[in-house]
């Protein structure tokens, strides 16, 4: 008996004993570690090799996810490239959520694949070396301290325990890091969601809804550190409902309605390629001949100021009907919708609620 | 891939150690950073105080039986039996295994927080996705689960080794604390411990609801002492033999008919009957803990 109870104790002392040197090896590398350096080194126009272009490229194919009979997700296939900001937009309950939880293999797609540089997340070695996510602001022990969620994020992983406080810096939490997260405002808690994936220095970033919460100085400071990111070369996909915070943000657009893929491309493209939703301004002194001679398909609607807008005709099928009839053109510009008029017509009619 | 961020830190990950040990340490962390396996820790070591305290006296009035109450020569003969080598050794055991019988309900009750608040904090899906292996962030929590219930029967265990010898030597009895009837009952009462807690992660892991798995593991704990009342009650109308054995078919009373070293309740079933119940459970409940994590999803 006596010798089973020496087994134990010595056993437990010399798990203990392990555990502080662990923490001793953590704060050699913190004083010896310089600081954090994500703006020290920039990364503007470095060209990214394809061995890591292909390694940060999110492929989803397909992917189909239902609940109980409702589709949430609906064949969605879109491809997402490193070295941009790529927005994940959608009204809400649109599937966006749940997309990117299967892209991290926390929710079992019912048909197709989400791949990261063509392997599955499950498959990855080292994910959190990969890709870093982003997934709900209220995601940490709320007794628990930013450092400590952060260091069992780093002893579960493998990485040393001093990233912890090198990734509170970067996300200006390193004042905050020894309270708990109790006492956390909702931007800091998404500081230290984006602080947790940083942790392994991913080349992939995948953001759900990071600007939640945030005043409007947190949200310029998670646009600087988004674009700051993806211009190092890394792949970043950020979820958002926020049309404004997305046009000044995104490189490329994934829209999505309904769980079905609405739009992709850049964000110039998507807002192109809607030339039916496009209209010419016009300004003539003989209007009313003008519309005569356009038909019945163009509709005219008045500017106020002597101009009009006309929709369903182009500025060159208006130019030449205006030569045709002899008409003067004082004024002929199209105008092609903003993100905010795409994004509603592209998901007009696809409610929410489904 | 190259580090694109400067860090002193990563450029010292070795990754080394294999990934459940790793989870290991994370889920101990995890308990020391938190109030909850510290507050169970400390309501154990009261409760645990309580029971040596209570079994003491329970033992004092074995040695000294009140006139009165027993004819002297009953008395005389029942302090002779409890003054007996045997009779001291079972007594020195039942100290030395002081409130185990709801002292395992810390350790079931913390192996079923050490799964549920990680739901209950939406911590789950952070954990997964730093680890997508599910099967072995289970099996880390179960050795977690164990490891606590170990570390309260250690706990249990020394207080007990040192009140014990002082109790008996007060009382002029003196009794080997390495005999092998005392140190069975250590060792059933560490695997009891063992075995709530795992079990108490397992239906936390099978339930996931926090408020959910507190409340089935306190029904199904405290509820099998019901099913002595219920078989014999059918016994009373069918009088069948076996329905007298049959109660260790409830998890508590098989814990309890493997750590008891007599008869637990008057036509128990041998104490392996009872251990052999109560780990077919726990390993049934892993089983399908596991299946279940491994299937559903994070949401």
């Amino acid at each position: 008996m006596v010798v089973l109870l020496a087994v134990v104790v010595i056993g437990g002392l010399v798990w203990l004993m392990r555990l502080k040197r662990g923490g001793a090896r953590a704060d050699r590398a913190r004083t010896d570690g310089g600081g954090p350096g994500l703006p020290d080194r920039p990364f503007g126009g470095r060209r990214v090799s394809p061995a890591l272009m292909s390694q940060g490229r999110i492929e989803v194919r397909g992917l189909t996810k239902e609940y109980r009979g409702v589709r949430a997700v609906d064949d969605l296939s879109f491809t997402v490239e490193p070295g941009r900001v790529t927005g994940f937009l959608g009204p809400n309950g649109a599937g966006k959520t749940t997309t990117l939880r299967m892209l991290l293999d926390l929710v079992e797609p019912t048909a197709g694949t989400a791949t990261i540089g063509g392997i599955r997340y499950a498959d990855l070695d080292q994910p959190i070396r990969r890709v870093g996510a982003v997934l709900e602001a209220g995601a940490a022990h709320k007794d628990r301290t930013g450092r400590d969620h952060l260091r069992i994020v780093c002893l579960s992983a493998g990485i040393p325990l001093a990233r912890a406080d090198e990734v509170l810096e970067l996300v200006g939490l390193g004042v905050a890091a020894s309270r708990t997260f109790r006492g956390y405002s909702l931007g800091m808690r998404q500081r230290l969601g984006v602080a947790a994936a940083l942790l392994g220095d991913p080349q992939v970033l995948i953001l759900d809804e990071p600007a939640n919460g945030l005043d409007p100085e947190g949200i310029r400071w998670m646009r600087d550190l988004l674009r700051t990111l993806a211009a190092q070369g890394r792949t970043v996909l950020v979820s958002s409902h926020l049309l404004g915070e997305m046009a000044q943000l995104a490189d490329d657009l994934v829209i999505v309605a309904a769980g079905r893929l609405a739009a992709q491309g850049t964000v110039a493209s998507v807002i192109g390629s809607m030339t039916w939703l496009s209209r010419t301004l016009v300004r003539t002194p003989e209007l009313e001949k003008l519309a005569a001679v356009l038909g019945g398909d163009a509709v005219v609607t008045p500017a106020g100021d002597g101009g009009a807008y006309i929709a369903g005709a182009d500025a060159i099928a208006i130019g030449d009907a205006a030569l045709r009839a002899g008409v003067a053109i004082h004024q002929l510009v199209t105008q092609l919708p903003d993100l905010e008029g795409a994004f509603l017509e592209l998901t007009a009619g696809k409610a929410a609620i489904r | 891939m190259t580090a694109l961020l400067d860090s002193a830190a990563l450029d010292q990950a070795d990754g080394t150690g294999t990934t459940l040990a790793r989870l290991l340490r994370a889920e101990f962390m995890k308990l020391r950073t938190t109030s909850a396996g510290w507050l169970f820790l400390t309501g154990f070591i009261v409760f645990t105080a309580m029971a040596l305290t209570i079994n003491g006296f329970g033992n004092y009035s074995l040695l000294h039986p009140e006139q009165g109450l027993v004819s002297a020569a009953q008395a005389l003969a029942q302090t002779a039996q409890a003054r007996s080598p045997a009779g001291v050794a079972t007594m020195a055991a039942s100290m030395m295994t002081s409130g185990q019988l709801f002292g395992v309900l810390f350790a079931l009750l913390l192996g079923v927080v050490i799964v549920t608040s990680e739901f209950a904090n939406q911590t789950a899906a952070v954990t997964f996705v730093t680890v997508p292996r599910r099967v072995t962030v289970i099996r880390a929590k179960v050795a977690a689960a164990a490891c606590c219930g170990a570390l309260f029967w250690l706990a249990g265990t020394v207080m007990a080794a040192v009140a014990t010898p002082l109790f008996l030597y007060s009382q002029h009895v003196s009794a080997s604390l390495a005999g092998w009837t005392v140190t069975r009952s250590v060792l059933l009462n560490l695997l009891a411990f063992v075995a709530w807690g795992v079990f108490g992660l397992a239906l936390g892991a099978v339930l996931r609801s926090q408020m959910g798995a507190v409340v089935a593991a306190i029904v199904v704990y405290a509820g099998s002492f019901g099913a002595i009342l219920v078989f014999t009650a059918l016994y009373n109308l069918f009088h069948q033999g076996w329905m007298l054995g049959a109660p260790v078919i409830a998890p508590a009373v098989a814990s309890e008919v493997m750590t008891t070293s007599g008869q637990a309740f008057p036509h128990a079933p041998p104490g392996w009957v009872g251990g052999v119940i109560m780990i077919g459970y726990t390993v049934a409940l892993v089983a399908g803990g596991i299946a279940l994590t491994k299937r559903r999803d994070v949401i």
